[in-house]
């Protein structure tokens, strides 16, 4: 089956700074594929090539088996590519309701929307009349992922979904992760803390200076992660 | 439990064909990264050569008697101070795109920091 999600050889990164040098990734169909490494391997800026945020200066992006560099990155959320930034991505100065009407923008009804994110998240519901930026960060994450459960996606792009969480609310997070991966979401999440990820994960990748330097089984990948961060690296096998 | 523990079947899942039908509906336009540097360097190109195209055939014009060439060195200096212009509008909207652009994400991080701060109180 063609790959959902293919990066072949990408380069980019911001301005006239390299940060991506020559990236190569698939995520197949259904599959949740965890890309793991330190701060400033370039696993952002990978979400950001991605999306259609940031344009490669080299390489190819294949999505579904086309060849999509230049595609705007609303043309690729309307199509069915969500990106769960890191710092939650949601707008802090509405409140939960006003946020989940801006996720109707697939064309999902306001009380689709609702129903699916207030049935997955209870606690949501409890804050509709909250400001978003005044929850808790396990409450801002959970609105985030909320708006990945109403819009439906195809191809799932989480960045640091554990970033400053608890450990149970991390665990829940991931459960839902799980859950749109049974359901046949293809999803490609970025972490630095590989344990909270690796549960859920189908194949892993560790990236390193804006390479992916090895990508397997995330049993074998959990083995080698320590060793990936502390820099003795020189043993992996490139891909 | 993973996802491949799931139905891994062969045929591709009604979400995933609509997802192709809408991938194969994008408009790819082939992309530039970075495309404000390249207009940036293209319009002081534009700028330099306009001014050297003007002052060139205005002396030019000081070396010839002949009324045509004149009327030819005229209408080049007319292109070169166009090209200048033109040139030096480019260059002023792309700086200022950059400029915006850095501006805004400046200002989105600090309201999530000044957020972040008041959450903490």
């Amino acid at each position: 089956m063609t790959a959902i999600l293919e990066l072949r050889n990408i380069r980019g990164g911001y301005g006239t700074i390299d940060v991506l040098h020559g990236v190569n990734l698939a995520v197949e169909p259904g599959q949740v594929h965890a890309l793991l490494g330190p701060n400033g391997a370039g696993k952002t800026t990978t979400l950001g090539v991605c999306s259609g945020q940031i344009v490669p200066s080299g390489g190819q992006l294949v999505v579904s088996g086309r060849e999509v560099q230049g595609a705007t990155s609303d043309a690729l959320a309307r199509a069915g590519v969500c990106l769960v930034p890191e710092g939650r991505g949601i707008f802090p100065n509405l409140t939960v309701a006003e946020n989940l009407r801006m996720f109707t923008h697939a064309g999902a009804s306001f009380s689709d929307v609702q129903d699916k994110a207030f049935g997955q998240f209870p606690r949501l519901k409890e804050r509709r009349k909250q400001v978003a930026g005044t929850m808790s960060g396990g409450e801002q994450q959970m609105l985030a992922m909320a708006r990945a459960i109403a819009t439906e996606p195809a191809l799932l792009l989480l960045d640091e979904l554990s970033m400053g969480l608890a450990p149970l609310i991390v665990e829940e997070l991931y459960e839902r992760v799980a859950e749109m991966a049974a359901q046949g979401v293809s999803i490609l999440v970025v972490e630095q803390f590989a344990q909270a990820v690796l549960g859920v994960a189908d194949i892993a990748s560790i990236m390193l200076h804006g390479r992916v330097t090895r990508t397997g089984p995330p049993t074998e990948i959990a083995e080698e992660l320590a060793e990936a961060y502390l820099g003795t690296t020189a043993d992996l096998t490139p891909v | 439990m993973t996802a491949t523990e799931m139905d891994t079947s062969t045929t591709p899942s009604p979400r995933l064909q609509e997802f192709q039908s809408e991938v194969d509906k994008l408009k790819v336009t082939g992309g530039r990264a970075n495309p404000e540097r390249a207009w940036l360097i293209v319009s002081g190109i534009g700028m330099v050569a306009g001014v050297a195209i003007t002052l060139v055939t205005w002396l030019a014009t000081h070396g010839t008697t002949s009324n045509l060439e004149i009327a030819d060195y005229n209408s080049l200096g007319t292109f070169g101070l166009t090209l200048a212009i033109v040139s030096t509008g480019v260059f002023v909207v792309m700086s200022l795109r950059r400029y915006f652009r850095y501006w805004l994400v400046r200002l989105i991080f600090e309201q999530r920091e000044q957020t972040d701060r008041l959450l903490q109180r």
